[in-house]
């Protein structure tokens, strides 16, 4: 009985570091930096969990993650709009395929200075300002001050989704500038009193002013947070998404388990994004 | 003593330990620096220099020997299959931001030849308009600008082999497409003013006018995406005789009837095109549907209705007995053809796998005035149409291989037909028109792509 147990104990040990090894994910993530805090919280808490894991994480925009990933110099590329069919055909014309993940989702929101009265705007009002049609807050209500409108460039995912989505597709304001960052973007909004932007929703902090949006001409004005997300409420909410090759799969299903895990999406849920359910 | 010695020992070991790291700092320092400067100044020009290329190695077999095809040029005399390097390509382009320059050969075992040379120029203001200038792929339609090396077929359509052989011709082109952030990038117009004389040295005055206009779109959820595109091809190529041979259909006979035109005067080229793409993402995979329609006026010889150089209509070379030869610019009559021809192409990539099924149909009818048993029939007046009148079908289907990045195979197998006419009765069964010639190919492609 104690040979047979320490046998069995010798098994167990000796198969755990194999079990254990069969965790560890080493892998490069690019693109997106509305994910980016997101990514680079997963990469800590997997890796202390993990030994031996080694993840780094890179933004830089949707865009670039996307082309990086094309061209085999990220493993994973985090994305906050969807692949466009032109690259999943660029893929397969070099004989590999795309996996898709959601890891969580986004509230968009649209960041004001915080000492700008103003709370509320209607999707209308938005395309006006992001357009230049409209150039001084009193023509919306505020004080009479020169609007300066902030934008991310247009390798970001976040831009794309915000001109699809807010301004129908139409363009933004010449003298908008554009931002390489979000972090850039925040600062900024912080710093300039007639400054208006738009961020993922974890990047808004007390330095900004998140306002509410009504997508159905006024009669409903939405605040970005979480909860109106989840329950739908809030009309900018959009998917956040992992793209990587189906031949890297079992490479990195390990952290993709763990991310859309319980545990996963808890760090979604405190890092102000909008878990899977 | 012994103190001193150990005293001494350890600090010159300090200095020394002290003093390598200052040194190698210096060292790699000073080197670091201008190693930093060369690796900057590598970076842009790398950034800057694109050399890229493929080459496709193929072997082909014919139904019989010797015949003519479009599916990579006649086969020999006596030969029905081979082994070819169908395209060489090395291609460096240098992109200074709003300008680019473009030079492209083609290296097989028939030689050496440039593809492309042309430079680039885009406005800085709005970055909407640029300028192309050199030789370049002629703006019309959409299979013409469509790379080799990514197209799911060997060959492109018999119809644009015909109409617009070697796909480039020298001259200018306006293109005029907003910037990616603008919401009016969908639309993209380009205007070319060509020699018209493919990729030969210029003939005559005459300038050639291309137009395309193209929109693409994708859906929201970049499930579907579309394209839309119309072509317009206006110019002509000088007479080099007095004889102008056009199709009329008098009384129940339709033939070419002989007018006179003045030497020098601008034959009559102009075609419409209307091309379609279709993109659709699904559970299966990736489908993609190709087409696009041509029709249009084209000048040609008696024997074919491809598109006339200067080559071919313009000089004769003869060989007199002493071995002394001598170029004259003999000239051919212009026979002037109603054409028409589609082509249509179903890609399907299979799931997620590097597998990709194609099937591709095209047509091309290079006299729509005569057709079947009319074609070659005895005319009392005028000149009777000829081989060159008859009308080809082409039904194409392969299967790619997408092996890596680099490499992709390709097996794929025409099936050729053409109308049948009894009026072209021949011992021969390459020239017998009575049938459908026994004419189809198969070829297995192997491309490599860097």
């Amino acid at each position: 009985m104690k040979k047979s147990l320490i046998a069995m104990g010798l098994v167990v040990s000796m198969m755990l570091p194999s079990v254990m090894s069969a965790q560890k994910v080493v892998c490069k993530i690019k693109g997106s930096d509305t994910c980016l805090p997101l990514s680079q919280k997963f990469a800590e808490v997997y890796g202390n969990k993990n030994a031996g894991s080694g993840i780094s994480v890179v933004g830089g925009g949707s865009g670039v993650g996307l082309a990086a990933l094309l061209s085999g110099t990220t493993d994973i590329a985090q994305s906050s709009r969807k692949m466009k069919i032109d690259e999943k055909l660029k893929i397969q014309e070099t004989g590999k395929a795309v996996k898709e993940v959601i890891i969580a989702y986004d509230a968009l929101s649209v960041i004001v200075n915080p000492s700008n009265p103003i709370n509320k705007l209607t999707r209308e009002q938005l395309e006006s300002i992001f357009t230049g049609r409209v150039s001084n807050w009193k023509q919306v209500g505020g004080p009479d001050l020169k609007i300066i409108v902030y934008s991310r460039e247009t390798s970001s995912g976040t831009y794309e989704f915000f001109k699809e989505n807010v301004l129908k597709k139409k363009n933004f304001a010449s003298n908008a500038l554009l931002m390489a960052a979000t972090g850039a973007i925040v600062q900024s909004v912080s710093q300039t009193k007639g400054a208006i932007g738009y961020v993922g929703l974890a990047y808004v902090d007390k330095d900004v002013k998140a306002l509410q949006v009504s997508f159905d001409g006024g009669k409903n004005f939405v605040t970005p947070s979480v909860e109106n997300a989840m329950s739908r409420k809030y009309p900018i909410t959009r998917p956040l998404f992992y793209y990587y090759l189906t031949s890297r799969d079992a490479a990195f299903r390990p952290l993709i388990n763990f991310i859309l895990s319980s545990e996963g999406q808890k760090i979604v849920l405190a890092e102000g994004y909008v878990p899977l359910s | 003593m012994k103190t001193k010695k150990s005293t001494l020992f350890t600090a010159a070991l300090m200095a020394l330990c002290l003093a390598t790291p200052a040194l190698a700092q210096e060292n790699a320092g000073t080197v670091s620096y201008s190693d930093v400067e060369q690796l900057q100044s590598d970076n842009v020009l790398a950034k800057k220099l694109k050399i890229t290329g493929y080459i496709q190695t193929q072997f082909q077999k014919a139904d019989t020997a010797g015949i003519a095809s479009f599916a990579g040029g006649d086969f020999a005399s006596g030969i029905d299959n081979r082994i070819a390097v169908r395209r060489g390509r090395l291609k460096f382009l240098y992109d200074n931001e709003n300008a680019q320059a473009v030079v492209q050969f083609d290296i097989t075992e028939k030689g050496l030849a440039i593809k492309d040379a042309f430079l680039t120029v885009l406005e800085p203001w709005m970055n909407t308009v640029s300028l192309t200038g050199g030789v370049f792929d002629r703006p019309f339609g959409y299979e013409i600008s469509y790379s080799s090396s990514a197209r799911e077929t060997p060959e492109r359509s018999r119809i644009f082999q015909t109409l617009f052989p070697g796909e480039r011709d020298l001259g200018g082109r306006l293109t005029i497409q907003a910037p990616k952030t603008s919401s009016w990038n969908f639309l993209r117009l380009d205007l070319g003013l060509m020699d018209g004389n493919g990729t030969n040295v210029e003939t005559d005055s005459y300038k050639d006018i291309i137009g395309h206009i193209s929109a693409t779109k994708s859906s929201a959820d970049e499930k579907f995406k579309w394209g839309l595109g119309a072509s317009i091809y206006k110019g002509g190529f000088a007479y080099t005789t007095t004889n102008l041979y056009t199709m009329k259909k008098t009384g129940a006979e339709k033939g070419f009837v002989l007018e006179t035109v003045k030497k020098g005067d601008q034959s009559l080229r102009q075609y419409l095109g209307l091309d379609a793409q279709l993109s659709y993402d699904w559970v299966l995979g990736i489908t993609q549907f190709r087409g696009e329609y041509l029709m249009g006026t084209q000048p040609g010889t008696s024997s074919s209705s491809s598109s006339l150089t200067a080559a071919n209509v313009s000089s004769k070379s003869v060989a007199a007995s002493d071995g002394v030869v001598t170029t004259s610019n003999v000239g051919k009559d212009v026979y002037s053809r109603p054409f028409a021809g589609y082509y249509a192409y179903l890609i399907q990539n299979i799931l997620q796998t590097p597998l990709q099924a194609v099937v591709k149909y095209d047509v091309y009818d290079p006299n729509t005035m005569v057709s079947g048993n009319e074609i070659a029939k005895a005319v009392t007046s005028g000149v009777k149409t000829g081989a060159a009148d008859v009308k080809y079908s082409t039904l194409g289907v392969g299967l790619n291989y997408r092996w890596s990045s680099n490499v992709k195979f390709m097996a794929y197998y025409d099936f050729v037909r053409n109308e049948t006419t009894s009026n072209i009765v021949k011992a021969s069964t390459l020239d017998d028109l009575s049938h459908d010639r026994k004419d189809n190919v198969f070829t297995f492609r192997v491309q490599y792509k860097f």
